[in-house]
Order: C-alpha cells, then sequence, then structure tokens
C-alpha cells in the first residue's frame, strides 16, 4: 500500500507543466468562463437571473449542454491518452520498468492518477459553475447573490452520472495508450469511436457503444428513454472489462522498454 | 571472488526463431568497472535488457547482487541504478523534478538530489527544464537519475553515445570517480575500445551473439604482449621470398617487408642464417605486437 502511495506520487509529479495537466485546468474552466461571458453579454438579465429560484438549475443545464455532450469526452480521450503516453513520448518506460516497483503498482499508480485528474476537472467545473453564480453579484452592483440555495446534492447526483458515464472512455484510451507507442492511434480511435456515438446517438442499441454515455447521460436529462439496460451499470461494466484487459496486457508485455 | 553479476546460458532468438544471443555467460567481479564491448548489432543492448528485466527472459539464469533475479527482482533493483541506450528523462520537467519523480519510489533523503546533481556537474541549472538540456546534459541527468538512490551497482548502456570528445572524458571521469569514491561496481557498454581500455578494470567481448572474451584488463593486455609475426628488411625481397616459399613458410610482401609468422625464436634465427647464406642481406627483424584493435578485431572476427 504504501509502496502504491509512493508511486502515485512519483506519477503526479510527471503531469506538472504536461499538456494534459494544462487541458484539464484550460477544460475544467472554459465552459463556465463562457457562460460567465454570455451572462454579462445580457448584463440587463443578471439581477433577474440571479434572483430567480432556480438560478443553479439553470447554470447547471447551461453549463452541462456543452460540457456533456462535447467537451468531456473529448477532454477525457485527450487528457487519458496524454497521461498514458508521458512514457513513451519521454522514452522513459526502461526508467520505470527498472525502479523497485511492481508492475501492478505502476499500473494503479498511473490509473489513479488520471481518474484523480479527472476529480479535479469536475471540481474545477463545478468552482466554475459556482463562481458563474457568484460573480456578478461581487462584480455588479445591483446584482443580488443567487437566492437560492446551492443544491450540493443535485450537482454531486448529476456530476455523479457523468463521471461514472465517462469511465469507460478512461479504460479504453489507457488500454490503447499501453498498447500503442504512436500517440495518433490512440488519440484516431478515440475520437473516431466518440464521432460514431455522435452520429448514432439516436440508433435504439446505442447504448452498446462505449463512448456513447455522456451523450446519452445528457440526452436522458431531456427525454428519458426506457432501455433494457441501466446505463451505469453498463459504463461500469465496459470500465471494469477494459481496465481488465488494459492489465492483462500490460502484465504480459514481453518488452518492457 | 564476489561478482555483483552472473549470467549464466543467457540465450535469446526473435519470434521467427533468429538467435540473437547463444549461451551468454558474464560475471562482473564487485567493485569492478566492466566494459562490455562489442560491435553494433552484437547483442550488447539485448544482453543488459535481459538482465534488468526489461525483455523477458527465454532461458538462462542471472544472478545479481547474490540474488536471483527472477526471485528478489524488487529487492535487486532497489540497489542498481540502470541507464540503457538513450537517456530516459522527463523534458517538460527540470533537472530536479526529474530527481523528484525517482526520490518518491525509492525514499531517498531529498538533500541527495542536490548531492548527485553536483557530483554531475548540473547544479547550476537544476531548475531547468530538461528539454532544453544539450544531449550531454542529457547524459549527466540520466546518470544522476540511476545514481540517485546510491546503487551498489550501475548499468550503463553506451552512455557516451552522441557525446563530443570533452563530454567522453567528462563521463569516463565521472564514473572512474563513482567506482573509487563510492565503490559502486559498474557495468558499461560500448562499442569504442579505446574508450573501455581507458575506463574499465575488466571486459568482456561479445560478438554475433556470443561471448568471444572474458577477462581482467591484465589478461586483455596479456593478449597485446603476444608476437603475432616478424617483418623482415632484406636486400634483395624477391629472392628472399622465393627462398622462404620453397621452404614452406608462410609469407605476406607487406610495404617492401616481408611479413613471416610468429614462429619461435629458434626458428627466426635459422630463417636469418639461411637468407644471408644465400647472399641476402638482412638489415632489419622486428617482431610485430598485437595491438588492442587487432585483439578485438580478431575476437569478434573469429
Amino acid at each position: 500500500m504504501i509502496a502504491y502511495l509512493h508511486s502515485v506520487q512519483s506519477e503526479w509529479i510527471k503531469r506538472r507543466h504536461s499538456a494534459a495537466a494544462w487541458l484539464t485546468i484550460i477544460g475544467g474552466t472554459l465552459v463556465p468562463v463562457i457562460v460567465l461571458c454570455i451572462r454579462f453579454y445580457y448584463f440587463d438579465l443578471l439581477a433577474k437571473q440571479n434572483a430567480s429560484a432556480d438560478i443553479w438549475v439553470q447554470l447547471y443545464n447551461r453549463s452541462w449542454q456543452y460540457m456533456g455532450f462535447f467537451l468531456l469526452p473529448i477532454g477525457v480521450i485527450l487528457v487519458t491518452s496524454l497521461i498514458t503516453q508521458l512514457e513513451t513520448r519521454s522514452n522513459a518506460w526502461k526508467l520505470l520498468h527498472v525502479t523497485p516497483q511492481r508492475f501492478t503498482t505502476i499500473f494503479l499508480a498511473k490509473l489513479t492518477v488520471i481518474l484523480v485528474m479527472l476529480l479535479f476537472f469536475f471540481l474545477l467545473f463545478n468552482i466554475g459553475i459556482y463562481l458563474t453564480g457568484v460573480l456578478p453579484a461581487l462584480l455588479v452592483k445591483g446584482v443580488p447573490f443567487p437566492s437560492a440555495p446551492f443544491p450540493w446534492l443535485r450537482y454531486l447526483y448529476g456530476n455523479g452520472q457523468f463521471l461514472l458515464a465517462c469511465l469507460p472512455i478512461v479504460a479504453l484510451q489507457f488500454l490503447l495508450g499501453l498498447l500503442y507507442r504512436n500517440f495518433m492511434v490512440p488519440i484516431g480511435i478515440g475520437l473516431g469511436l466518440y464521432i460514431v456515438s455522435v452520429i448514432v446517438f439516436q440508433w435504439k442499441y446505442s447504448y452498446i457503444i462505449p463512448y456513447i454515455y455522456c451523450v446519452l447521460v445528457f440526452n436522458d436529462g431531456f427525454h428519458q428513454v426506457v432501455r433494457p439496460a441501466s446505463l451505469y451499470a453498463l459504463a461500469a461494466g465496459y470500465f471494469g472489462m477494459f481496465c481488465v484487459v488494459a492489465y492483462a496486457l500490460y502484465i504480459c508485455k514481453k518488452e518492457k522498454g | 571472488m564476489d561478482y555483483c553479476i552472473e549470467v549464466a546460458d543467457l540465450a535469446y532468438q526473435f519470434r521467427d526463431g533468429t538467435p540473437v544471443l547463444r549461451n551468454i555467460a558474464l560475471r562482473v567481479p564487485q567493485g569492478a568497472i566492466y566494459g562490455f564491448l562489442g560491435p553494433n548489432g552484437a547483442g550488447k543492448t539485448t544482453t543488459l535488457r535481459l538482465i534488468t528485466g526489461l525483455l523477458r527472459m527465454q532461458t538462462g539464469a542471472v544472478r545479481m547482487l547474490g540474488q536471483s533475479f527472477r526471485e528478489h527482482r524488487l529487492e535487486v533493483l532497489r540497489q542498481t541504478g540502470c541507464l540503457i541506450e538513450s537517456p530516459a528523462i522527463y523534458e517538460h520537467l527540470s533537472a530536479v523534478e526529474n530527481l523528484l519523480v525517482l526520490q518518491r519510489i525509492y525514499q531517498c533523503p531529498k538533500s541527495d538530489m542536490m548531492e548527485v546533481l553536483q557530483t554531475v556537474g548540473l547544479a547550476a541549472v537544476a531548475s531547468k527544464k530538461a528539454g532544453q538540456f544539450s544531449l550531454g546534459m542529457k547524459q549527466r541527468l540520466a546518470l544522476a537519475m540511476a545514481m540517485l538512490h546510491r546503487p551498489k551497482l550501475l548499468i550503463l548502456d553506451e552512455p557516451t553515445n552522441g557525446l563530443d570528445p570533452n563530454g567522453i572524458i567528462e563521463m569516463r571521469e565521472l564514473l572512474k570517480k563513482i567506482n573509487r569514491e563510492q565503490g559502486t561496481s559498474i557495468l558499461i557498454s560500448s562499442h569504442l575500445l579505446p574508450e573501455v581500455e581507458r575506463l574499465a578494470t575488466h571486459i568482456g567481448v561479445i560478438s554475433q551473439g556470443r561471448m568471444v572474451f572474458e577477462g581482467s584488463l591484465e589478461q586483455l593486455s596479456g593478449l597485446r604482449q603476444q608476437v603475432r609475426g616478424y617483418l623482415l628488411d632484406t636486400t634483395n625481397n624477391a629472392a628472399a621470398l622465393e627462398l622462404l616459399v620453397a621452404r614452406n613458410v608462410q609469407v605476406v610482401a607487406d610495404a617492401g617487408r616481408i611479413q613471416v609468422p610468429a614462429l619461435p625464436v629458434a626458428a627466426i634465427a635459422e630463417l636469418n642464417s639461411h637468407l644471408v647464406q644465400r647472399g641476402i642481406g638482412v638489415f632489419g627483424i622486428q617482431p610485430v605486437k598485437n595491438d588492442l584493435e587487432t585483439i578485438f578485431m580478431d575476437l569478434i572476427q573469429s
């Protein structure tokens, strides 16, 4: 367990100044910044909106509209691939594999860092949404602070749904990143699968595609669709399956650097 | 004698069955600087990758620091530092951050990071991004990363590759210093004979996947002292050649001189008398000794 924690700490240092770290920060704050700009563009509505009882629901829906359908899946594809390919691009698998660590520890530490970054991304995004509600009141005289209490539970539940929905993407991108040395392969496959998901999301069997759950979770917010299996169970199942396959392929790799 | 690396019957072949290594046996004495010599493609890197577990072993046994590598991989790696092929560093991180990545794993004191940077001469650029380093600086950083946890054994695969002559000298002096001051055993591979000759105390030569020599530098120098032939200077080379061929001596005309094989001293004296008796003046008999390059070439071509 201690070796695992040390390994996670080591992996966490590697993401410093990396494109993946910047992408997480930019991805998490971009949509709230856009929403805030839109709110300031319609300046006259600021006071009325902040006084509204469902201000937080409005902000949540508006933010997730951009995030859930488009930015989250793309961001997860890019960040997971970038983190996984860090060793390949630095030619450092051989360095990592001659350190006194079990291969299982290395595998789990890398996956943990990706998941922690995903959580960080969600945290930033939610702080951003909160600020889009509060900042106009702080900056503009006459705009009240939102009168409705911040719906923590609803936000947590909604975030949990999206988090679960993007786990299959994390796991498959992780698998592809470990499998291929060429950075473009996992990115290409990931984007390809996402495009297919967007094209066929209205197909009645679309729920079998592992990259579609963010789109479906977002869509289900407006029209509830009855399916033979729960989206979340399917997403969790895919995540588990891809992780097991990724682990098996990683452990069985004959060349470790 | 205690050995820090003992490799026995190591063999490796590609998927299509092409053999890369055949029955490699290698023993690195404790405290030695072992030069692992061989031309490009001889199997040096494959051997080192097998020894360090980067390639899955097919046959053979590897013992490092007195323990079976297969059974005690983590304990062995805890006491070993490796630099395999080109330097493996994270270019988006600074020199000190690169070391921090490993410090977290080895849990060695943080003060060791600056100390090791000082040893390799990079203390002044500790917070500079490694991506901005020259190749020589990257090699030194990679060496610092291999040395951070004060290993008992360093395995270095062609660490002077791509370095300029000054960089090569610096690297050599650095390795000698580490060996001398910290008692670290070093296994260093190279295809540069003069480089290894100046650094190593023990030498192993690999060619076409086979070990063709293993011993101390003195043993190799012993081979150098052996006479590989004599050069004769005569007043009439053509007549001398004819006479020698008639006596079944394998001779070669070489730039106005006659080269005869390494015969016993008495036989050479007798040949001299024979030529003189036939009216051919002999004004020079020069023994030809092996130089290290010739020995190396003979070994790898044998």
